[in-house]
């Protein structure tokens, strides 16, 4: 989407958003069954590597982007030795207890995983989501996956909606504040927040989409049952090249890791 | 081109037709200007014309229209597209892609054109409006004027033979609306449109209009003809029904009721001229009988603002800025959008906070003043009414503020009743405020605002988007309050108001207060104007291109200024 795609020429921008979708789910679903952490450390790695050198991401901006998911993972990996259940880690040697809490080493591996595996599966998605228009990815499914075209632009003129709703929001608050609403602190004053927002926001988006859905059937659109498109979407070479190598590679990697015995066990369901 | 006859329509779910047996016929190449009060069904009719009504809602109850000989109920949405478009009013609700691009050719898709075909005819409707060099750009970071612009190339890529132009600068800054009507001129001179036209910044485009067509609040016609006849025959009933009139119609009507023998009756500026000029030449320049009213006691200074500058993250904002607001004033700040202006006002009301030492109320800092204090001095209505309304009666609405300020439930009950009687609500007490109409949603918000007796009012373009009698209404308003000493500081785009409401003006461009003080004082600088994008209302343009010969006309710019020429006869 429009907030975090990042413009520009890179051999990833370039790419059809159909096959950076493909292997972005792929190797997603790769990475859930996953269970050991030297794989998805291995495809951090690889990932950044990719986002630096075939999407030329600028390391700073990169660095920003990471920063917050990184912090998602640490947060997982204080939170889980704490929650993780007992039994499936108390034969493992007890490093710390705290009146009912109690920290094994079973436990601090188990969190290590979950936490590079988190972060792996976050990275993972980078490639298709910052480099990828999110026009041209609706586009696409339309055009090549067969997305009813109504739906699919439907979908982009609700995303012209965004910037819109957002300055619309901070305008409320600000005429709320001038008003001298002090919304209570916490929960309560979010809902009540939420409430008072909800009635102007609502009343001006559905007259909004009104308008919107008028220019656009005064357009001619729906009018046919299909449609014509003047920047046709389609898969290049660089796509299959693209799709072939990152799979092929991928798969090596796993094969050498598998070599190495560092991959654990793979299983989606993992401590049942 | 247009044939419509015996037209009934109305909307699902509306007891009353919008439309009411009406007929009408435009002939090829006719410019057609309609006029009418709000909810006269302006609108309406010319969305029969490309037959999204009845395709996409409302519902014809009788009769029908052709469009070049095709029964649009019976013609496809498709092939109603490549004859009629329709440029609405707001520049953000007619998008739907994200860029300048897709838009243009996302209706030609629609069409199932070969996207070769496409190539051409992007470019031409991108050229035809002088976008060429926005081709790549992202259709929300364009001004509203851009906005227009591109949604009027999105209309004639498709080729239609009649345009509508739904009121298109109705929501736009000065620079916005000088570049529409620019375009609206170049497709006139170039004659190959049907140009149906629903405005009320008459004076703008007179010249272009070859008929006008007056709707009735029954949805009926009232009037149709050649614009001479209309507003010459029906100045008096076009008033009183809330409809517009030129401004040059209104002064030559006046004239006329001081006994003046006019040769022909003006509608545009340049007419208007050569009307007036055997009048001034016949009598001579008299000296001005009204001089400026001195202000003789020294007022309090509401506000003092003192070199404030502002940055937003690395983006300037405002530069130095410095004016000093006295009790009882009513100024208007003017400026393109994006110049300033509102972050200007939000200073003043503590929603942005101002250095230490830069902006003080009543000779207080308000840095240092509690948000609360603030607030029981000044009040500020922002350009939505609706984004103010915190509770769902209209009675609780005005009372908010007044339990805020801690008054007992006693006290509260009364003084909002006062209030909403005051206003023209009290019926509505038990109302939710969103049911309202768009006008009583205007009066309710600055009641609401006005609910502790602050002394100040802050109106951020109180006119935006409201018709003219609301508008007019709002304005009688303001100028009621300001004579009880209130001062009033108003954001506005209408310099019309500017010459009729204010007594003081102040134009921010970039960041930079480039000039303060009387209004005639500013309509003299055509350099400012000009560098700032203001059109001179339109009298003060006829006083301005008079004024070369008569001197003495300089800085007129209101009816009251013309008074000394209604009154020559009489005298």
């Amino acid at each position: 989407m429009r907030m975090v795609y990042l413009q520009g020429e890179s051999f990833l921008h370039k790419l059809n958003p159909l096959s950076k979708f493909l292997v972005n789910m792929a190797l997603f679903t790769f990475m859930l069954f996953t269970s050991d952490p030297w794989t998805p450390l291995v495809f951090i790695v690889l990932t950044v590597l990719v986002l630096l050198i075939l999407g030329k991401i600028p390391l700073m901006r990169l660095a920003k982007i990471l920063a917050p998911l990184a912090l998602i993972a640490v947060l997982f990996l204080l939170m889980y030795p704490l929650a993780v259940r007992q039994s499936l880690v108390d034969h493992t040697p007890l490093l710390w207890q705290w009146g009912p809490l109690r920290v094994y080493q079973g436990g601090i591996s188990y969190a290590i995983s979950t936490a590079l595996r988190i972060l792996a599966l976050l990275t993972l998605s980078l490639p298709f989501s910052l480099t990828t228009d999110s026009a041209d990815f609706i586009r696409a499914l339309v055009q090549q996956w067969r997305l009813p075209y109504r739906v699919g632009y439907s979908v982009l003129a609700a995303f012209g909606f965004v910037p819109l709703l957002q300055s619309e929001v901070s305008v409320i608050s600000a005429a709320h504040r001038v008003r001298g609403v002090h919304a209570a602190a916490g929960w309560r004053g979010a809902y009540e927040r939420l409430r008072r927002y909800a009635v102007p926001l609502l009343t001006g988006a559905i007259r909004q989409a009104e308008r919107t859905a008028l220019t656009m059937d005064g357009r001619a659109f729906g009018a046919l049952p299909a449609r014509t498109y003047f920047r046709r979407m389609q898969f290049f070479p660089a796509d299959w090249l693209f799709i072939t190598g990152s799979l092929v590679a991928s798969l090596l990697l796993v094969l050498v890791l598998q070599y190495f015995g560092l991959l654990g066990d793979l299983s989606l369901l993992k401590i049942l | 081109m247009i044939d419509v006859s015996a037209l009934t329509i109305k909307y699902t779910g509306r007891k009353r037709p919008i439309l009411r047996d009406l007929s009408l016929q435009v002939p090829q190449g006719q410019t057609l200007l309609i006029l009418g009060a709000s909810g006269s069904g302006k609108s309406s009719l010319a969305l029969t014309f490309n037959g999204l009504i009845p395709h996409s809602i409302g519902e014809v109850l009788g009769g029908q229209v052709r469009v070049a000989g095709a029964d649009t109920q019976q013609t496809s949405v498709a092939q109603l597209a490549q004859r009629v478009g329709i440029l609405f009013q707001d520049p953000d609700a007619q998008f739907a892609t994200l860029t300048v691009e897709d838009e243009i050719v996302f209706g030609l898709e629609n069409l199932c054109l070969d996207p070769a075909q496409m190539e051409a005819r992007l470019e031409t409707a991108l050229s035809q409006v002088g976008m060429l060099h926005a081709r790549h750009r992202p259709v929300y970071a364009l001004s509203g004027g851009e906005k227009q612009r591109i949604a009027l190339a999105a209309l004639l890529a498709m080729q239609p033979e009649v345009l509508v132009f739904d009121e298109p600068t109705a929501n736009l800054d000065s620079v916005g609306t000088q570049q529409v009507f620019a375009l609206l001129a170049q497709l006139k001179a170039r004659g190959q449109h049907t140009l149906i036209l629903i405005e009320h910044k008459l004076d703008e485009l007179m010249h272009l209009v070859d008929r006008v067509l007056v709707l009735d609040s029954e949805g009926q016609i009232f009037a149709d003809g050649a614009p001479r006849e209309i507003f010459d025959r029906y100045a008096a009933e076009l008033q009183e029904m809330g409809v517009w009139t030129p401004q040059v119609c209104m002064l030559a009507q006046e004239l006329r009721l001081a006994g003046h023998v006019l040769p022909s009756f003006p509608v545009t500026i340049g007419e208007a001229v050569k009307v007036l000029a055997p009048l001034l030449a016949a009598h001579p320049a008299q000296s001005a009988s009204s001089a400026p009213p001195t202000n003789a006691s020294p007022r309090s200074s509401v506000y003092s603002i003192r070199d404030l500058s502002f940055h937003y993250g690395d983006i300037p904002a405002l530069h130095n800025v410095s004016m000093e607001i006295s009790q009882g004033d009513f100024l208007a700040i003017v400026g393109p959008n994006g110049a300033g202006k509102s972050t200007l006002a939000r200073h003043l009301i503590g929603l942005l906070d101002p250095p230490a030492g830069t902006v003080f109320l009543s000779e207080r800092d308000i840095h240092a003043l509690e948000p609360r204090r603030l607030a029981e001095q000044v009040a500020y209505v922002f350009q939505n009414p609706e984004h103010q309304f915190v509770t769902e009666r209209v009675e609780d609405e005005v009372a908010y503020g007044l339990r805020v300020a801690g008054l007992d439930e006693a006290l509260v009950a009364e003084q909002s009743r006062q209030l909403l009687d005051t206003f023209g609500l009290a019926r509505y007490a038990r109302a939710n405020p969103f049911t309202l109409s768009h006008g009583e949603k205007r009066r309710l918000s600055v009641a609401a605002m006005l609910a502790v007796g602050q002394q100040t009012l802050i109106l951020d373009e109180p006119t935006f988007g409201q018709d003219e009698r609301n508008a007019a209404a709002l304005m009688a308003l303001l100028r009621a309050l300001n004579a009880q000493g209130k001062t009033i500081i108003m954001i506005t785009h209408d310099m019309r108001l500017v010459a009729e409401a204010a007594d003081k003006v102040a134009v921010i461009l970039e960041g930079r207060l480039e000039f303060f003080g009387q209004p005639a004082a500013l309509f003299a600088q055509e350099d400012l104007l000009a560098r700032a994008h203001l059109n001179l209302p339109p009298l003060a343009r006829l006083a301005a291109l008079m004024a070369t010969q008569y001197p003495h006309m300089q800085g007129w710019s209101t009816l009251q200024d013309y008074q000394t020429l209604t009154q020559m006869v009489r005298v």
